[in-house]
Order: structure tokens, then C-alpha cells, then sequence
């Protein structure tokens, strides 16, 4: 429980999400162009098929402040071989590292960038049996959008996106995606500055698929959040500030950042969370495998102790987002308990969770454009 | 060897410098302005002028026109707040001159997102400023500070106040205090000396203060994202997002050359109304 308590000013969630590699700004804009168009990787005949076995030191490359660091030396102490760790704060720059020929044994995409990187040829495979703990991973990513064979992805950590509000002063939640505009939270509401985020509970809100592309729908999605924005106080995906500095009363949010808010007040009982009947949006982080990486063997080691219980307990203990295996799931559960809502089970979803997904960049395309129009006008 | 010659050699570290790492990347948006994205969600160049047809769509236009608005009101609050100060430390600064002026530059040493963020904490609903109002009895309850277009300006005025302080206060300095002497000597008034000898004198300063600190102001996007609400979207943060959310470097690329020429049109501007008044002050 060490970083976790003190509840760091930026969650990784949040990191990513504002863009904080923003702090590159409008002055870097420049130098970051030339690095967009990538050479050709070399990538072997027909893939690269990992075997569980050391087969030389590991370079990760994670988020920061993501993993324990004492896993990370047990395993280096245990297995003789190196870990290192470089960090990234944006996934389309881990792209792009990668597409530049850098070589990594393990990397923590989102399943769209899983699915693009993929789609490239830069994923290793490997057969799950390899992995001694596979058993105790959440059966809810047994058959998969981006991986249905699980041949290449294993799930890291998972949230859900859902409404956050303050018990004292918001009455009469009722579960609903339409919580957010509940009259007791009149211009203190936030919604999330996350262009899939804001669509899709817009989208479930008017009973459409969440990922729709079909422009009418999303025209009408517009619509609802255009009526949202006159009754919220902003957008934002400092979730955790606007909660603790009571600038929000209703905030769309995802659910480790409560964890976060609880941590920093003095009235945690006052923040409550609920996911939403409407349907329930679940991100996944996955530990992934290269094909350019040096000791793809050590990484599938690797791994497997990430996802051993204890030491997935340990590191949900660390960095306070669940993890999706046995032993992850129940620390999760332990560390909430004063808060049970936030402690979401993939399996008691069941049709209910829902994950985003829009592969095609002329969807994507079409997404971000109804949330610049929401956001421009 | 001439002592220009001499001198053109050091010119070669800072200009090979600059070729390598700004000219050489502008070029490259340049051209990525003109490509796309591919299926893979990758930028490829190309030749097409489909970004900067998407440039001027009318959708773009109140975002355009509120950045210019903020970036005006804040040219124009920092001239109000900036002279002032200005002016007492070269007049009145006295021994203490560089003191005061480090004291103004030592906070801009800080990071200015990192400065933003400590906005956050002091204008929240429970933040320092409402809770020290309340306090005093000024206010029953929390008033609406942050996520408010004045709250966004306010941002950007604490952000490039020093531009507009440093460039006055120089042309204050460099101005000759027997010519106010003479202004006070005609029997003028402090403000009637003020407003036909000094304000005349230091207008290259003001100028140059409001062009240093309009021209960031406009492309700013810390402070909308971090200060502002729904109704305070920049240009700056729609280049932004279409970097790091969109994925559509072509389109941002497009976006902030359209932006760059913008933006020089006021420079040039500046530079040649700079180069009259240097002309005029010529004696004949």
C-alpha cells in the first residue's frame, strides 16, 4: 500500500486521457510530425510463436507508476535476469515507438490498440496452456472482440466507466445513465473528456449499440449531450479533483478514480459510485508480446507472474485498479469494501458489459467529429 | 579576417541547430498537411487538399473567433495590470531594480501547466479563494469560480503577464527622464505628461507586449482544458485533440499551419509598424 495511500494527483487513467503528454504542447507539435511515418518493421515469416522460458533480460514497457516494483525484483532475483522498465504516457506513442523498430518484450495496450497492432503483424503468439496461472483469468475474457483464440493478450487490469456523485447533496439516484442530469446536481455535473466515453453513455442513454457508426443515431446522440452540456459545469477527465475541491456534485467517471477520491478525503462515505443499468462500458489494459521482442520466452514468464494470485493481490494492493484474475479480484474486493460499488464483477454483467470498439478509422473519424461539433459548439 | 567573417563562423552551431530541429520538422507538417490516414490509423503522406478543405468548415469559426476574444481580453488586462508595474519599478525601482524584476520572472521558471493546476486547487467550488470569501463573510456559499470563460482568461493573464511587464518596463528604461522633466517644466499635469510624453515614448514596448503575449494567448489550450467549461473550447485544444484524441496528426497538422499564417499576418503586421516608428524617429 505504498503509492496508493497517497493518492497520487494523477491517475494513469487520467494520464492518459487528458493527454497529459500534452505538456509536449503545441511547441513540440512540430517534432512529433517527423516521427509519424514509420519504416517497415522486419517482421518474421509467418510470426513469431513465444515458448514460456528465460531466454534473457526483459525490457517492459508499461505506464508509469503501474506495477509494484517488488514483483518486478522478485521475479529478476528469482529467475536471474534483468527487468527493465521504460514508460510511455500516451498509447499512440508506444505505437509509434514500435512501428519505429523498437524492440520491447512486453507492452500494456488497450484491446483497440491490441487489435491494431495486430492487425500490423506486431503481436507474438502463444498458446495459453503455456501459462501455469491461465486458470484463474476472468472467464469474462475467454472469448474476446480483439483476441477470440486468446492467443496473444492477457488481461492486465480492467475498470468500468459509471456516475460518481456526492451522497450529501444529490438525492434520488436511481441507477439510470439519466442520473447525470439529476436537478440536485444542476451545474456541478461533469462528463468525461473522452470522446468514446461521452458518445457512449449518450448512446445507451437512447437505447442505441454503444459503438453505433450509424450517423443518424449518432446525430441524435449529439443532440442529448449538446442538452447535457447546458446543465454541466464542464468537461473533464480530472474526475478525482472536480470530486475532492467540490467543484462536482455528479461527475461521469471511471471507478478506480473514486478509489482515488476516497483516499483523499475526509467523509469518504460521502462519495458514492453506480454503473448504470442502460449498460456498463469496461476498459481493459492487456499485457501483449511484440514480435520484435528480444526474450519473448522471459516475457511469457513474465506473465504468468503478474497474474499468479499473490502477486496479483500485491500489486492490486500497489496501484489500486483491479485486476482481473484470482487473487486480484478478491484484494480489489477487500480494498473496497466500505464501498461495495465500486467493486463491479465482470461475471455478474453478464449482457450488460460492454466494451468500446471502433477498428475502422472512418468510424473513428466519425466519432471524433461529433464530439469536436459537441465540443466547439 | 573581418570581424564579421569571424563572427559568421559562430553563427554555424545555432544555425545548423535550428535547421535540424525547427525548420526541418515544420517542413515535415508542412507536408503531413496534405496527407492522410490510412486504415491502419497511421499518417501517410500525400498530396490532397482535403485537410484544409475540413480547415474551414463554418463549424471552426466561433472557436476561432472565441480564442481571438480571450487572447484580446487578455492583450488587454495584462496592459492594465503590466504597466503599472512597470513603470514603479523603473521609476521607483531604484537599487532595487533587479530584485524586482527576478522576483516577477523566478514564478515563470515554473512549469505553466503545473502553475494551472494550482488554479484548480485555489478556484474550486471548496477551493482557497471561495473559502477565504466565505470566511470574511463576503459570500454565504462557494461562487462559481472555475470552469467559467473567466476563469480561462484569468489562466492566461497569470500566464504571459511577464511578456507584456518585461518589454514596457525596457522602453521605460531606455526613455529619457529629462524629456518628462520637460513635460513638468511646460506646466503640464502628471497625467497630461504621462499621456502625450511617456505613453508615446513606450509604445514600441506596449506593442510589442501585446503581440508576445496575444500571439500564445491565442494558441493556448492548457488553460481552457484545466479552467474551463463547455463553453471555452480553443484552438488550441481542438489542434490538440485532434493530435492526441482524433489520431488525425494530417488534420492538427493542417489545422496549425492554418493557424501559423493566421497568426503571422499579425506579425507582420507588427514588425512593419515597428520599422515606420523607427523611421519616423529618424531626425531629418
Amino acid at each position: 500500500m505504498t503509492s496508493f495511500d497517497l493518492g497520487a494527483p494523477f491517475t494513469r487513467r487520467q494520464a492518459l486521457r487528458a493527454g497529459a503528454g500534452g505538456a509536449l504542447g503545441l511547441y513540440g507539435l512540430g517534432s512529433l510530425a517527423g516521427c509519424t511515418v514509420s519504416r517497415p518493421i522486419d517482421t518474421p515469416e509467418g510470426g513469431v510463436t513465444a515458448k514460456a522460458g528465460i531466454d534473457g533480460d526483459l525490457l517492459i514497457y508499461n505506464w508509469a507508476q503501474y506495477m509494484d516494483p517488488a514483483l518486478k525484483k522478485e521475479f529478476s532475483e528469482k529467475y536471474g535476469v534483468e527487468v527493465n522498465e521504460v514508460n510511455f504516457d500516451n498509447l499512440e506513442a508506444m505505437v509509434t515507438k514500435l512501428q519505429a523498430g523498437g524492440r520491447y518484450d512486453l507492452i500494456w495496450p488497450t484491446p483497440e490498440y491490441a487489435a491494431r497492432l495486430n492487425n500490423l503483424g506486431l503481436l507474438a503468439r502463444y498458446d495459453r496452456s503455456e501459462l501455469k496461472n491461465a486458470k484463474g483469468i476472468s472467464p469474462f475474457y475467454d472469448t474476446t472482440w480483439w483476441d477470440p483464440q486468446s492467443e496473444f493478450s492477457v488481461p492486465y487490469t480492467y475498470y468500468t466507466t459509471g456516475i460518481a456523485w456526492r451522497d450529501d447533496e444529490v438525492q434520488g439516484m436511481t441507477g439510470s445513465w439519466n442520473d447525470l442530469t439529476n436537478p440536485d446536481g444542476e451545474g456541478r455535473m461533469f462528463i468525461l473528456d473522452d470522446f468514446q466515453e461521452a458518445i457512449g453513455e449518450a448512446n445507451l442513454i437512447n437505447g442505441f449499440n454503444l459503438n453505433t457508426t450509424d450517423p443518424n443515431e449518432l446525430e441524435i446522440s449529439k443532440e442529448t449531450l449538446l442538452g447535457q452540456l447546458e446543465f454541466a459545469r464542464g468537461i473533464s477527465t480530472n474526475s478525482t479533483q472536480n470530486l475532492v475541491n467540490g467543484t462536482a456534485a455528479i461527475h461521469q467517471a471511471w471507478n478506480g478514480d473514486i478509489v482515488n477520491v476516497r483516499n483523499q478525503v475526509d467523509n469518504p462515505e460521502v462519495f458514492q459510485y453506480e454503473t448504470c443499468e442502460e449498460g456498463v462500458p469496461v476498459g481493459t489494459d492487456l499485457m501483449c508480446i511484440p514480435v520484435t521482442a528480444r526474450s519473448p520466452g522471459t516475457a511469457l514468464k513474465f506473465i504468468d507472474w503478474i497474474i499468479q494470485p499473490d502477486n496479483a493481490a500485491r500489486n492490486v494492493n500497489w496501484n489500486g485498479y483491479p485486476q482481473p484474475v484470482d487473487g486480484g479480484q478478491e484484494a480489489f474486493a477487500e480494498l473496497v469494501k466500505t464501498a461495495p460499488s465500486i467493486d463491479v464483477d465482470l461475471e455478474q454483467l453478464g449482457e450488460g458489459g460492454l466494451e468500446y470498439r471502433l477498428e475502422d478509422p472512418d468510424d473513428r473519424r466519425l466519432w471524433t467529429n461529433v464530439w469536436t461539433e459537441v465540443k466547439a459548439s | 579576417m573581418s570581424a564579421r567573417g569571424f563572427w559568421s563562423r559562430f553563427l554555424l552551431p545555432g544555425g545548423v541547430w535550428l535547421a535540424l530541429l525547427f525548420v526541418v520538422p515544420l517542413c515535415l507538417l508542412l507536408a503531413l498537411s496534405f496527407g492522410y490516414t490510412d486504415d491502419l490509423g497511421r499518417a501517410v503522406y500525400a498530396f490532397d487538399f482535403d485537410n484544409y478543405k475540413d480547415a474551414f468548415d463554418p463549424l471552426y469559426i466561433p472557436v476561432l473567433l472565441r480564442s481571438i476574444g480571450f487572447a484580446v481580453a487578455t492583450a488587454a488586462i495584462c496592459l492594465l495590470l503590466g504597466y503599472p508595474i512597470a513603470y514603479y519599478i523603473a521609476r521607483y525601482g531604484g537599487k532595487r531594480k533587479h530584485l524586482l524584476i527576478a522576483l516577477l520572472v523566478i514564478p515563470f521558471f515554473v512549469n505553466y501547466l503545473v502553475r494551472t493546476y494550482a488554479w484548480v486547487a485555489l478556484l474550486a467550488d471548496d477551493g482557497l479563494v471561495n473559502s477565504g470569501l466565505e470566511s470574511l463573510g463576503l459570500t454565504e456559499s462557494g461562487i462559481q469560480l472555475i470552469n467559467t470563460p473567466y476563469a480561462v482568461i484569468g489562466g492566461l493573464v497569470y500566464g504571459y503577464l511577464v511578456f507584456m511587464i518585461l518589454p514596457i518596463y525596457a522602453s521605460l528604461e531606455r526613455m529619457d527622464p529629462s524629456i518628462v522633466e520637460a513635460g513638468k517644466d511646460l506646466f503640464a499635469t502628471p497625467f497630461r505628461t504621462f499621456l502625450h510624453v511617456t505613453l508615446p515614448q513606450t509604445k514600441q514596448g506596449i506593442l510589442a507586449g501585446c503581440v508576445l503575449v496575444f500571439l500564445p494567448a491565442v494558441g493556448d489550450f492548457v488553460s481552457a482544458q484545466l479552467l474551463g467549461g463547455p463553453d471555452t473550447y480553443m484552438i488550441g485544444n481542438l489542434i490538440q485533440d485532434q493530435f492526441f484524441t482524433a489520431n488525425n496528426w494530417p488534420f492538427g497538422s493542417a489545422l496549425t499551419v492554418v493557424m501559423m499564417i493566421f497568426l503571422s499576418f499579425w506579425m507582420i503586421g507588427y514588425l512593419r509598424s515597428s520599422a515606420r516608428e523607427a523611421r519616423q524617429s529618424v531626425p531629418a
